[in-house]
C-alpha cells in the first residue's frame, strides 16, 4: 500500500473510534501504532535497525475531539496528509473493542493491509435488537431505585418510568431531535411521571423514583473520559469533554427542574387534574 | 444486610443494562455488571456505617476503577469499556437532581449545597480514576522496559 492508503486507512480507524466515543489519546495511539507499523513495513527496504527507519519516516497524528490530521513524511518527498471532520459523536463499545483488536492484529504483523481495511469498512453498528435496547432502558432505573433508597413499590414505580423514557427516546431518535433538546424532554417527562405516579400513591418516594429515572442520561460516559483525557494533557479534547458533561447535565436539569414546575403549576391550579 | 444485598444485585442489573445501553459487547457485559456491583456494594456498606457521601463516592470510583482495570488486563480489552458503564452508580445523579429541585422551590442555601456537593463528587470521581490510572501505568512501563518495544503493546 502507498502511504496515501495508509494514511487513509489510520485516519478511518481513528475516525470509528472517535464517532464511538474513546478517548482522544487512545485514538491517536491506534493511529500513531497503525502508521509506524505501515511505514516501517513498507518503507526502505535497506534499513536494518528501527532508529534508522524513524529518521527516515516522521509519522504524526493530532486528534481533537472534533477532527483528526494525520502526515507521513518522508525525506525527499512531499507530505502526504489526511484530514477528517468528525461531525457527531455517540457511545459505542462494540466498535472501540472491534477497531482496537483488528489494529492490534494488524501491528503484530497477523492482518496484510488490505485485509485491514476490507475488515475496518464492515465493522457493524449495532448489535442488540431495538427490544433489548428498550428492555435495558427500563432496567437502568429500576435497578438503581435501591441505591437511592427505594423499596420494592419504588422499584415498580421506576420501572413504569423507564418504560416512558423508552417510549420517548425511541420516538426522538426516529425525529433526530438534537441530544440537548432530548435529554430535555426525557428528563422533563420522568419528572412529570414520577409526580403523577406520586398523586396516584402518596406514600411513593418520589425524589428516588425522579433520581433513579434520570440515571440513563446523566453524562457519566463524558465525565469519565473527560478526567482521563484531561489527566493524560490532553487539555483541547478535556476541556472539550468537561463542556460536554456540563451541557448534557444541564440540559437533564432544567428538563427536570421544568418537569416538577409544570406539574407544580397545573396541580396548584388545579388546571389538569 | 437484605437492603445490602437488593442495592448491590440492582446495581449489577443497571449497570449491564446501561452497559446495553453504550453497545459493549456481549461477551464484557457481565464484567461490567460485577465493576458496577461492587461499587455500589461499596457505596451503599460506607453509607451504612456513617460515612459521608463524598467519601463512599471516592471509595466506590476507587473499586470500580480497579475492578475495571483488572478486568482489562484479564480479557485484553480497553478499560473503557468496563468503566464507563461501572462508573454509573457514583455519577452523582442526585445530587444534580437536588440541585435543580431546591432552586424549584426557591431554597437557595440547599440548592448551592448540593451542587457543591455534586461538583465535590465529580472531582474525587476524577480523583479515584486518576490514582488507578497512575497506578496501572507504573507496572505498564516496568513491563514494556522487560520486553522490549512490541508493537503488539500499548496502553489500555
Amino acid at each position: 500500500m502507498d502511504d496515501k492508503s495508509i494514511a487513509n486507512m489510520a485516519v478511518l480507524a481513528g475516525e470509528i473510534m472517535l464517532r464511538s466515543g474513546a478517548e482522544t489519546y487512545r485514538v491517536e495511539d491506534t493511529i500513531k501504532h497503525i502508521l509506524d507499523t505501515a511505514c516501517t513495513a513498507c518503507g526502505d527496504a535497506s534499513a536494518t535497525g528501527r532508529s534508522d527507519n524513524a529518521d527516515a519516516v516522521r509519522t504524526e497524528s493530532l486528534v481533537m475531539l472534533t477532527g483528526i490530521i494525520v502526515t507521513i513524511e518522508r525525506p525527499g518527498q512531499e507530505a502526504v496528509t489526511v484530514m477528517r471532520r468528525v461531525h457527531d459523536r455517540g457511545t459505542n463499545m462494540h466498535r472501540i473493542v472491534e477497531v482496537n483488536e483488528i489494529s492490534r492484529k494488524y501491528c503484530a504483523g497477523e492482518l496484510p493491509a488490505e485485509e485491514t481495511w476490507k475488515k475496518l469498512k464492515s465493522i457493524k453498528g449495532r448489535q442488540y435488537t431495538v427490544w433489548m435496547y428498550n428492555a435495558a432502558t427500563v432496567l437502568v432505573p429500576a435497578g438503581f431505585a435501591p441505591l437511592f433508597g427505594g423499596g420494592l413499590r419504588e422499584v415498580l414505580a421506576a420501572a413504569a418510568v423507564g418504560i416512558l423514557l423508552a417510549i420517548i427516546m425511541t420516538i426522538g431518535k426516529r425525529l433526530r431531535i438534537s441530544s440537548f433538546i432530548l435529554n430535555m424532554i426525557c428528563a422533563g417527562g420522568v419528572a412529570v411521571a414520577a409526580m403523577l405516579l406520586k398523586a396516584w400513591n402518596p406514600i411513593l418516594n418520589m425524589d428516588t423514583v425522579i433520581i433513579s429515572g434520570i440515571m440513563p442520561l446523566v453524562p457519566g460516559v463524558a465525565i469519565t473520559n473527560a478526567i482521563r483525557d484531561t489527566l493524560r494533557g490532553d487539555y483541547i479534547s478535556g476541556g472539550a469533554r468537561v463542556l460536554e458533561a456540563f451541557v448534557t447535565a444541564a440540559a437533564v436539569a432544567i428538563g427536570a427542574g421544568v418537569g416538577i414546575a409544570a406539574v407544580n403549576v397545573f396541580w396548584q391550579g388545579g388546571g389538569l387534574l | 444486610m437484605t437492603e445490602l444485598f437488593l442495592v448491590t444485585a440492582g446495581c449489577f442489573i443497571a449497570v449491564m443494562g446501561f452497559a446495553v445501553l453504550v453497545e459493549t459487547p456481549k461477551k464484557y457485559i457481565l464484567q461490567a455488571g460485577i465493576a458496577g456491583a461492587g461499587g455500589g456494594w461499596v457505596y451503599f456498606f460506607s453509607i451504612q456505617r456513617g460515612i459521608d457521601v463524598v467519601t463512599a463516592s471516592f471509595l466506590s470510583a476507587l473499586v470500580i476503577s480497579l475492578l475495571a482495570h483488572t478486568f482489562a488486563r484479564i480479557f485484553k480489552a480497553p478499560v473503557t469499556v468496563f468503566l464507563i458503564a461501572g462508573i454509573l452508580p457514583t455519577v452523582p445523579g442526585a445530587g444534580m437532581y437536588r440541585t435543580v429541585y431546591y432552586i424549584i422551590t426557591d431554597n437557595r442555601a440547599q440548592s448551592s449545597y448540593y451542587l457543591m456537593q455534586t461538583l465535590e463528587i465529580a472531582g474525587v470521581i476524577a480523583l479515584a480514576i486518576f490514582i488507578v490510572d497512575s497506578l496501572f501505568r507504573i507496572r505498564f512501563r516496568k513491563y514494556r522496559k522487560g520486553t522490549g518495544e512490541s508493537a503488539g503493546e500499548r496502553q489500555r
